[in-house]
């Protein structure tokens, strides 16, 4: 159904396989989405090899930039988790730089968004969910178990408060990773869309273009921004995981 | 609107995916078979991310920062003790100043005074001088005046001898003229 529509907008979603790979009877081939994750760890390596080459007191761009995503990441860790949260500091900086790379480089014509699969973004949002609730167990035993019930409820709240907590505890991994995913899916949707409009109205695609060019510039927001709201959701339930009393 | 368009693109493809009998999945992110691959490489690519990061970028970044931050304060401090030097400095010249035009206030006031005791001492001196002359002038007319009128009075007696021998025989004598003249 999709192949013979020229502007089938779910097309680029689609995951081809490069190179076959298989392990013990797995497929685990080599696919553009496995070659677009290389990509984004590679564009990342790339900006921080260049930033770290001079090192100098007075820094050019490449580390001016190297430097400015590290000051945000670990400002963002330090305001809302603190100094315990150090010892995460390198995987949120990674997963900052990774979401962030994967939604850019998704922005490009023919390009393949990492992020637009939900298995992507739930493996993100699963593996932080499972992280958060050991790392809550582990500093607070069974003390954790307060996030459920926050101090100042009556107890005769309890029984409505406790399984909405709990609800609301368990959604957070799947509203994590959808809104990631669904951003990105939508966003690049809309944006293939559009352009097919522009190749089938002819002459007058000078309307669809232009609202394509805005939609870009939205997009290319979008981009950053869910990667910025990834990461700071996660500096969030980090937070809760270390200090449950608030 | 956003939205809808969400729920729009997400529902159209599963639906028609689940008209045709779920054999082409129409969202390929329903693809079951491809999440082994799309985990495995995640894995893979991400582990190999948080190890660079972890081993070389944050170690290096946060060191080239510290530098950078111990550089600045160190700059600083460095301006701050030149700053304290040359207020002190600033002091010692105003200081300097100071006592210097205090001096030099003393030496004009002293150089006035002496200036003046010569300039009173110098007209004191040309006073006397000026009276000297004065009285020594004083004395000249004085005697040129008794002179003088002692010639007029002799002049004047011999006039009137002359014209007093012209009409009588006997001629009075000087005496008597001048006693007759006072």
């Amino acid at each position: 159904m999709a192949a013979d529509n020229p502007i089938d907008p779910i097309h680029q979603f689609e995951i081809s396989k490069i190179a076959e790979m298989q392990i013990a009877g797995i497929d685990i081939s080599f696919t553009n989405s496995s070659l677009f994750m290389v990509f984004a760890i590679a564009a990342t390596m790339t900006l921080f090899i260049l930033g770290l080459s001079k090192r100098s007191i007075i820094p050019n761009r490449m580390q001016m930039l190297s430097e400015l995503s590290y000051n945000f990441i670990a400002n963002m860790l330090r305001d809302q988790v603190g100094d315990q949260g150090r010892a995460y500091f390198p995987f949120i900086f990674s997963l900052f730089m990774f979401i962030f790379f994967c939604n850019f480089i998704g922005l490009i014509p023919y390009t393949f968004t990492v992020t637009s699969h939900l298995i992507v973004t739930f493996a993100f949002a699963g593996l932080i969910f499972l992280a958060v609730t050991i790392i809550g167990f582990m500093k607070n035993g069974l003390g954790y178990l307060r996030i459920f019930y926050p101090s100042g409820i009556p107890i005769f709240l309890a029984p409505l408060i406790v399984p909405i907590e709990i609800i609301s505890y368990l959604s957070k991994p799947i509203s994590l990773s959808v809104r990631l995913c669904a951003n990105m899916l939508a966003g690049h949707s809309i944006l293939k869309i559009f352009a097919g409009f522009i190749v089938m109205l002819g002459f007058l695609g000078f309307a669809p273009l232009i609202f394509l060019v805005v939609l870009y510039a939205l997009e290319t927001l979008i981009a950053a921004l869910q990667a910025y709201i990834f990461t700071i959701l996660t500096c969030i339930y980090l937070n809760d995981a270390l200090h449950p009393d608030h | 609107m956003k939205f809808f368009l969400k729920i729009f693109i997400f529902v159209l493809p599963l639906s028609e995916a689940y008209a045709e009998g779920q054999k082409s999945a129409g969202l390929p992110q329903m693809d079951i078979s491809t999440f082994p691959s799309q985990l495995f490489w995640l894995i893979v690519t991400f582990t190999a991310l948080y190890l660079f990061m972890w081993k070389f970028v944050i170690p290096r970044l946060s060191t080239t920062i510290e530098e950078r931050k111990d550089k600045i304060s160190n700059d600083i401090n460095d301006a701050e003790n030149l700053n304290s030097e040359a207020s002190k400095i600033l002091e010692n010249y105003d200081d300097k100043m100071n006592s210097a035009s205090l001096e030099s206030n003393e030496i004009v006031s002293s150089s006035k005074a002496t200036m003046n005791e010569y300039l009173d001492k110098l007209k004191k001196d040309n006073e006397i001088k000026i009276n000297a002359m004065i009285t020594e002038s004083e004395k000249k007319i004085h005697q040129q005046k008794q002179q003088s009128e002692q010639e007029i009075k002799k002049a004047t007696i011999d006039t009137i001898k002359s014209i007093v021998s012209k009409y009588v025989e006997t001629v009075p004598s000087d005496d008597e003229i001048s006693k007759k003249l006072n």
